[in-house]
């Protein structure tokens, strides 16, 4: 199963939040959708399921025309909500036959998923009188309730603590074993890292970076290395850098410990280690640099600041 | 359809696992039931005029002027009989007395009223408190003119008796009504549009914040990526005229079972309100059904256009002030059903469920008005439930300000 997103664009009034976006994922793969608040990652997934119709542009399914409400799909919108005041196997019950499952099947269904999210023992009390966390989970439930087939969550980590985060971390990595097609957007880097093979970076309404995200850290890594010295702070060393090897590399990033430096054409690592060498710099840290989901979205979204 | 059937279950469920719903409903039957068994064993026999065999009249015999209020007259004018009196106030113990013992019985409230006949055509009045609806004056004015029409015929020496007897000869009428009798119709009229009113008010508020609910607590966005729009309004709605009608039926039904069991202790007195014909309970069903449907849509509409259930009274006004013009109109014109405007408004779907219904009730109506009438009815509950489901939808995202009703008409355009 193949999802394609093809140059959607939405305006609210006279004003375009998405500018063509587009992306794709397949079936057991997971596609991480990024960007600042207000970059358009709810927008988008709101497209997708049919709550906003855009203005133009299109989404496949498999090369088809995609209709949310014709597929099982598991989604975990970001404004979270069920009913208060009735019990926690009602709901699941509800939404479950809403979307397609026989009432017995739900029920079955419902007892499942409150069991794998550790919440099995509230099933017959209201939710309002659950704790938030709970009630995270519950809403977790509800949205994998009838076994869809897609499952996209909005900021799925919001409001859990490490350890029910674990639990969904765990429910995730099965998901996405069982072959179901995940899109989950996120603040946290280091769970879309953990999960995603694909990345899509949206910055003011349209994708400023995606692909696969091995190929994106590769490709962000290539001729970048890293740099910090004992005797010189970060800034001393990157004035260095400028003035005296401007032909050789130059700073391209920085983290609280070390500069990112990009090499110049034609410059290799040994040149510059050989400077180095030659120089009054005592090296703390040399390599070849890796860079991390953040360093990649902060690099690139910032680049657009 | 299926979904349909879901949601309206679903739904169903909030109202009859609502326990201040169905004990309302019980304690409304009951309470019902209870006043209309009430002449069987308290005797009301004052305000039904039916008496309780071996009830309490056999005490009242035991002791008649107990209890009773005590009247006193003076008659200056020597033409006052008293016989005339107690047959004219018959729940009242007469006793002659003095005009300014009268007056300090009244002021001092042993007496409860005191009249002073100063000639044959003038008296004096004494009364502590006047209640607004006091008879006495108009009784006692009764009185003077048979007091004074038997002494003038004294004085003539002509025979009192015949001649009453000649003014008040008994006439013997047998009446037919062919059609509808307003008379007897008016009353469980007026009480059917009131019911039809509080109906729509009440559960039209209910399904507005039910649908406010929705948004405020966030639960809309699971609804609608789960099912149609359509789906969540129509059976958010029908289950309320469902439950509307469970609530209705369970109190009429009570009530109507009730009369029937203690009509002759009411003396047939509650008639005109309880004793309903069949075809006009079959309209009142039907119009008042789809009145109610055609207003929870819209009720359903205005409560997608808030976020907070606050909001709804602001939201629901303008559709308030229609459902209570209509509620006025129908009541005022109830006099005057055949009248033009009642028939123009028995078609327009805002009004029809209550005055083509008290029109069926009342008036004169070919078997075509009503079906053009439902007809049109029928389509345009369609029309706004899908109007309302649309703006339903349109709604479900949009927090903040309430939208206005022209607003959201505009932008449904512009989505199409």
């Amino acid at each position: 199963m193949i999802l394609e997103v093809k140059d959607i664009h939405k305006s609210f009034g006279d004003k375009e939040v998405l500018h063509g976006v587009s992306f794709q994922v397949e079936s057991g793969k997971a596609l991480g959708l990024l960007g600042r608040n207000g970059a358009g990652k709810t927008t988008t997934i709101r497209i997708l399921m049919d709550v906003f119709h855009a203005n133009s542009g299109e989404i496949l399914l498999d090369g088809r025309r995609f209709q949310p409400r014709r597929h099982q799909i598991g989604y975990l919108p970001e404004e979270r909500g069920l009913y208060p005041k009735r019990t926690v196997i009602d709901q699941m019950i509800y939404l479950a036959t809403l979307r397609g499952m026989r009432p017995g099947e739900a029920r079955t269904s419902a007892k499942k998923w409150l069991a794998r999210l550790e919440v099995a023992e509230y099933e017959t009390k209201k939710l309002e009188t659950l704790s938030k966390g709970n009630q995270q989970k519950v809403q977790l439930a509800a949205t994998l309730v009838n076994n869809p087939e897609m499952v996209i969550l909005d900021e799925p980590f919001s409001g859990l603590d490490p350890v029910n985060s674990q639990i969904l971390k765990d429910v995730v990595n099965e998901l996405i074993s069982e072959k179901r097609l995940v899109i989950f957007s996120s603040h946290q880097m280091s769970y879309v890292e953990e999960f995603c093979d694909n990345i899509a970076i949206i910055d003011r309404g349209q994708v400023v970076l995606d692909g696969e995200l091995r190929e994106i850290k590769k490709e962000y890594g290539r001729n970048r290395l890293m740099l910090a010295a004992e005797n010189h702070t970060l800034e001393q060393l990157a004035q260095k850098i400028q003035e005296e090897w401007q032909g050789l590399a130059r700073v391209s990033g920085r983290t609280r410990e070390f500069l990112v430096l990009e090499l110049s054409e034609g410059a290799d690592k040994r040149t510059l280690l050989d400077r180095l060498a030659r120089s009054d710099v005592d090296v703390e840290k040399f390599g070849r640099y890796e860079p991390s989901l953040n360093d990649i979205f902060v690099a690139k979204v910032g680049e657009e600041e | 359809m299926r979904k349909f059937a879901i949601v309206l279950k679903y739904e169903l469920r909030e109202y009859f696992s609502n326990k201040i719903f169905m004990g309302l409903t019980i304690f409304l039957a009951v309470l019902g039931v209870g006043l209309l068994f009430l002449p069987r064993f308290v005797d009301m026999s004052g305000f039904t005029g039916v008496k309780i065999v071996g009830g309490s009249d056999s005490e009242e015999e035991e002791n008649p002027d107990e209890e009773k209020p005590l009247f006193l007259y003076e008659d200056q004018a020597g033409i006052v009989q008293e016989d005339i009196l107690i047959q004219l106030f018959p729940g009242v113990n007469w006793q002659k007395s003095e005009r300014s013992a009268i007056k300090a019985s009244v002021e001092a409230q042993e007496a409860e009223a005191g009249f002073v006949v100063k000639g044959k055509t003038e008296y004096e009045y004494y009364i502590f408190n006047k209640p607004m609806a006091d008879h006495n004056t108009s009784l006692f004015q009764e009185a003077m003119r048979m007091f004074y029409r038997m002494d003038y015929c004294g004085q003539k020496g002509w025979d009192v008796e015949e001649i009453q007897g000649m003014y008040n000869v008994p006439i013997t009428v047998e009446e037919e009504v062919l059609n509808k009798d307003s008379g007897s119709n008016y009353w469980y009229c007026y009480a059917l549009v009131i019911i039809v009113f509080m109906l729509i008010v009440y559960y039209g508020q209910m399904i507005a914040v039910s649908v406010t609910n929705e948004k405020s607590n966030r639960a809309i966005e699971v609804l609608v990526t789960s099912t149609s729009s359509n789906s969540l309004l129509f059976g958010k709605v029908i289950a309320g005229a469902v439950a509307g009608v469970f609530q209705m039926g369970v109190l009429l039904g009570a009530l109507l079972i009730a009369y029937q069991a203690n009509r002759e202790q009411w003396g047939g007195m509650l008639d005109m309100i309880l004793d309903i014909p069949g075809e006009v309970v079959a309209a009142f069903a039907l119009f008042g059904l789809g009145g109610y449907l055609f207003y929870g849509f819209l009720y359903g509409a205005m409560g997608a256009l808030v976020s907070k259930t606050e909001d709804i009274s602001k939201s629901a006004s303008g559709l308030m002030v229609v459902v209570m013009g209509v509620y006025f109109f129908s009541l005022i014109q109830l006099t005057d059903v055949d009248g033009a405007v009642t028939k123009v408004l028995s078609f327009l779907p805002v009004s029809s469920y209550s005055t083509m219904f008290a029109r069926i009730a009342m008036g004169t109506v070919a078997v075509w008005e009503i079906a053009v009438s439902f007809l049109i009815l029928v389509l345009s509950i369609v029309g706004v439930g899908v109007l309302g489901a649309r703006l339903y939808r349109m709604g479900t995202l949009r927090y903040g300000n309430p939208i206005k009703l022209s607003r959201a008409l505009k932008d449904l355009r512009k989505s199409d």
